[in-house]
């Protein structure tokens, strides 16, 4: 039986409708590569680079390697068959020499990110951000460069970093995710044009907040990022990337690979804030965002925490792991995924704990309404080695309305007799007398709902930085924006 | 051809067709029976099955007979099917149908023994508001195949324990149910492993206010193999479904647990709750563990929790602080352990046999 809340809710939901406020298109003439891939497509990403041999060569054997290679099935996601020819697999904004000053920037482009609500000017030095935008595949600008100088903190884009540290590239790239890795992590190998490298010297505390926008603008091409993260012994950097992209009918492909390398006592924590375009409320258009992130926690005492806030793309097929190497280790992830109308998502992580003492926790916060389908797909795993290891995970699921699924897949695996792992979930849907609590004491349905999701989502929302919880905390309103009730 | 033999029929082309799953199959991730039973396969021999004693008021049918009763024809081959049940279906020569008729309650437990090697096949059908408590042993004397199917009518009830002494070879059986309006289904299946030993359950919860308990305890050493693999499907609403599996493993041995639990579109006040829990008690043990929700309906209560991990810390210091030396603490506390998951055996003396053997088990173990 349906309470007359949850016939509203339904109401509410079938209304919500166009509410993607970054859904416009910044007319900006590309350069582009041609349609299609091929090894040409590959040379002409390299050349326009300016790429060294070695990289082009990288390349290549990633593109020889993912011709054998079959596209993944296993995901509960379904899509029609991806043409890889009919797709653009480079394209940049035309003019592109970089800008000493915000004021050389198109001003249309700078537009674009005042809707995105980047704070691309003086409000970043207040907010204390370091913005490395990525604008269809080329950073544009970026800003405090100096600061982190200063520091001796790299940060820049990684065809900066291929070129102008070509030894540190050469020492960390593919070795968290290999060429071989994933059809879709070797696709990347093969044609990524962006990306972001940060490098952290030994004992330094990176003095701010490193941050990407990613935003995918061209229609039809793909966006493949590769960025790198390496803290290097007894050193902390703190990474955020958000991305927004424009309304299309025709899906996109986005593919990226992330990298994370943490050494001895070094810590990274990396945030993410994904609203891309989930496509309209029949399910038309939207991002295929099929994305490998993989963090090594190479030295002892080291530890990486993934943070993210899925709300967006219509097919969300991501996995951000922990390989816990180091003894003593620790692997963090923090996950909120909202899947509305006729999303799908398929995430979640695994924690491979390979040394002793290592330890993890998963809290994953997984939110069904309209006809989307959301899993949580993860792995523990335990090995021989890992005397002591301990893992928490709890995974929840909260479904709003009927035509929804809400989807656990744990995988759970011990080597070693010493090893503590335990493993939480449940489902429900949002508990009538928590609304009629709030209904009763004035609060209007929408902020209700949006007040019990947030308590719901709270775990995670406050292991975000600050400038990040209050952009996500809007994102889960606007998500679900009368979707419940 | 009557309606059975092109049933089996049917199940070889399909078996032909699809071959023993290989690890590269999901849901045999963890039991690589392909090369557990190497170039010989499963076979086509038919396994043996017998009765002790066939008590009052249920029905006795031979599945190889060609003018086999209505209800056998019925329901034969109609449950839930895969590869490998399939290839019961198609290989084992008869088999046994047994059915208690609408109404009949018997009180005395059937004794089934299920041995030899080969493909075997079972078919058991309560009527509506039939009732019967089931106990079952068995070994295998080479790679054996048990294809099982229950049907419960309305208001049925079926008391079901499986106790397998451990097997040298590769085990495999396929156990398909399907659940009237307020059947109930109570089951217990304590497993030694074998070189390769699974049981899969698929149960599917048709009629409202049908409930299924399930239970288990495995208890491996050596390099033992034992895999539960169940599937509960909510098809409609106000159905209930209990798991709870206890695991104690050591040598090289591998404990396996995969549960599904799908809750259907529209199945409002499903209601379910699983547990899966593992001791390691060597540095070369391994348990496998994936208690998997899959719910497409919003009004349910869906729960899963699973653990892997040592003897309580605390609970050892308190009892050694007590003057009970650690080994027998130990011993204690791993009984307890598994005790938790015996509750759920309705018989007081099938418990005791159960609790029996568990203890034999544990004693060449520990």
């Amino acid at each position: 039986m349906s309470s007359p809340a949850q016939i509203e809710t339904r109401e509410a939901v079938a209304e919500i409708g166009d509410k993607y406020k970054y859904g416009f298109v910044t007319d900006i003439e590309m350069d582009m590569a041609p349609k299609g891939l091929s090894e040409d497509t590959v040379r002409f990403i390299s050349a326009k680079k300016g790429e060294p041999e070695w990289m082009l060569e990288w390349r290549l054997a990633a593109f020889r390697r993912w011709l054998t290679m079959k596209e993944p099935k296993w995901a509960r996601v379904h899509y029609p068959q991806i043409d890889y020819q009919d797709s653009y697999y480079y394209a940049a904004p035309k003019n592109t020499p970089l800008k000493q000053s915000l004021d050389e920037v198109d001003p249309k482009l700078l537009e674009t990110y005042k809707k995105l609500g980047i704070p691309l000017n003086e409000q970043m030095a207040l907010a204390g951000v370091a913005v490395d935008a990525v604008f269809d595949s080329v950073s544009v600008a970026t800003t405090f460069k100096e600061k982190l100088n200063e520091a001796g903190v790299i940060f820049c884009p990684i065809s900066e970093a291929i070129r102008d540290y070509p030894e540190l590239v050469k020492k960390y790239l593919g070795t968290v995710v290999p060429v071989t890795d994933n059809f879709f992590a070797t696709l990347n190998s093969a044609v990524f044009s962006d990306g972001t490298f940060v490098y952290v010297p030994k004992g330094v505390r990176c003095p701010m907040e490193l941050s990407t926008y990613f935003r995918i603008n061209a229609s039809e091409t793909g966006q493949f990022e590769r960025t790198i993260i390496v803290a290097d012994e007894g050193s902390y950097v703190s990474y955020l990337e958000g991305c927004t992209a424009p309304k299309r009918d025709v899906n996109q492909l986005h593919a990226a690979v992330v990298e994370l390398v943490a050494l001895d006592h070094a810590e990274i924590k990396y945030s993410t804030v994904q609203n891309w375009y989930p496509g309209d409320e029949n399910g038309k258009g939207g991002i295929y965002n099929f994305v490998t992130k993989r963090g090594d926690c190479r030295g002892d005492h080291s530890k990486i925490s993934w943070t993210q806030v899925e709300t967006g793309s219509a097919i969300t097929w991501k996995y951000p792991s922990c390989i816990l190497r180091g003894d003593h280790s620790v692997g963090e992830f923090y996950s909120i995924a909202i899947a509305n109308h006729f999303q799908q998502a398929d995430t979640g992580t695994k924690m491979i704990h390979l040394g002793a003492n290592t330890k993890s926790r998963i809290i994953s916060k997984g939110i069904s309404a309209g006809k989307a389908q959301n899993t949580y797909r993860g792995l523990v795993s335990v090995y021989g080695k890992a005397k002591n290891a301990r893992n928490y995970t709890q995974c929840d699921s909260l479904l709003i309305g009927g035509a929804c699924g809400a989807h656990t897949v744990p995988y759970i695996e011990s080597r070693n007799p010493t090893a503590r792992i335990e493993h939480e979930a449940t489902t429900s849907k949002i508990a009538e007398d928590q609304l009629f609590y709030c209904l009763q004491r004035g609060i209007p349905q929408d902020e209700a709902v949006s007040l019990i999701v947030n308590g719901f989502c709270k775990e995670v929302l406050q292991q975000l930085p600050m400038e990040f919880a209050v952009e996500a905390q809007k994102l889960v309103g606007i998500s679900l924006e009368g979707s419940v009730g | 051809m009557t309606a059975l033999a092109a049933r089996r029929e049917e199940a070889r082309t399909s078996f032909a067709g699809r071959g023993l799953p290989t690890r590269r199959v999901e849901d045999w991730k963890y039991s690589d029976l392909k090369s557990a039973l190497g170039e010989a396969g499963l076979g086509e021999e038919a396994a043996a099955t017998r009765i002790m004693g066939l008590p009052q008021g249920l029905e006795f049918a031979d599945l190889a007979d060609p003018h086999a009763p209505a209800w056998v024809a019925a329901h034969l081959g109609t449950l839930a099917r895969n590869a490998v049940s399939e290839s019961s279906l198609a290989f084992a020569e008869g088999g046994i149908a047994l059915r208690v008729p609408a109404g009949q309650a018997i009180a005395t437990p059937l004794a089934l023994e299920l041995s030899g090697k080969g493909h075997l096949r079972l078919l058991l059908v309560l009527e509506a508001g039939a009732s019967l408590s089931l106990f079952e042993t068995g070994d295998a004397a080479g790679p054996r195949n048990a294809g099982i199917e229950i049907v419960l009518g309305e208001d049925a009830s079926l008391d079901h324990v499986r106790l397998s002494r451990p097997v040298p070879g590769v085990q495999v059986e396929e156990i398909a149910l399907s659940l009237a309006a307020r059947a109930r289904y109570n089951a217990h299946f304590a497993s030694f492993g074998g070189k390769l030993s699974r049981t899969e359950l698929t149960i599917a919860l048709e009629g409202r206010g049908a409930q299924a308990q399930l239970s288990g305890v495995s208890v491996l050493g050596g390099d033992a193999h034992a895999d539960i693999t169940t599937h509960l499907i909510h098809a409609t609403g106000n159905t209930h479904s209990t798991q709870l599996f206890k695991k104690v493993a050591g040598g090289k041995a591998r404990a396996v647990y995969q549960g599904r639990v799908t809750v259907a579109k529209g199945a409002d006040g499903a209601d379910s709750r699983q547990t899966a829990k593992a001791l390691l008690l060597s540095e070369t043990a391994e348990a496998d563990l994936k208690p998997e929700l899959e719910i497409f309906a919003d009004d349910v209560k869906c729960a899963h929790g699973a653990a892997i991990g040592d003897l309580d810390a605390d609970s050892l210091f308190y009892l050694q602080a007590r003057g009970i030396p650690e080994a027998d603490a130990r011993a204690l506390l791993i009984h307890a352990f598994l005790e938790d998951a015996l509750t759920n055996i309705t018989r007081d003396d099938v418990r005791g046999m159960v609790r029996n053997a568990v203890g034999q088990a544990l004693a060449a173990l520990t």
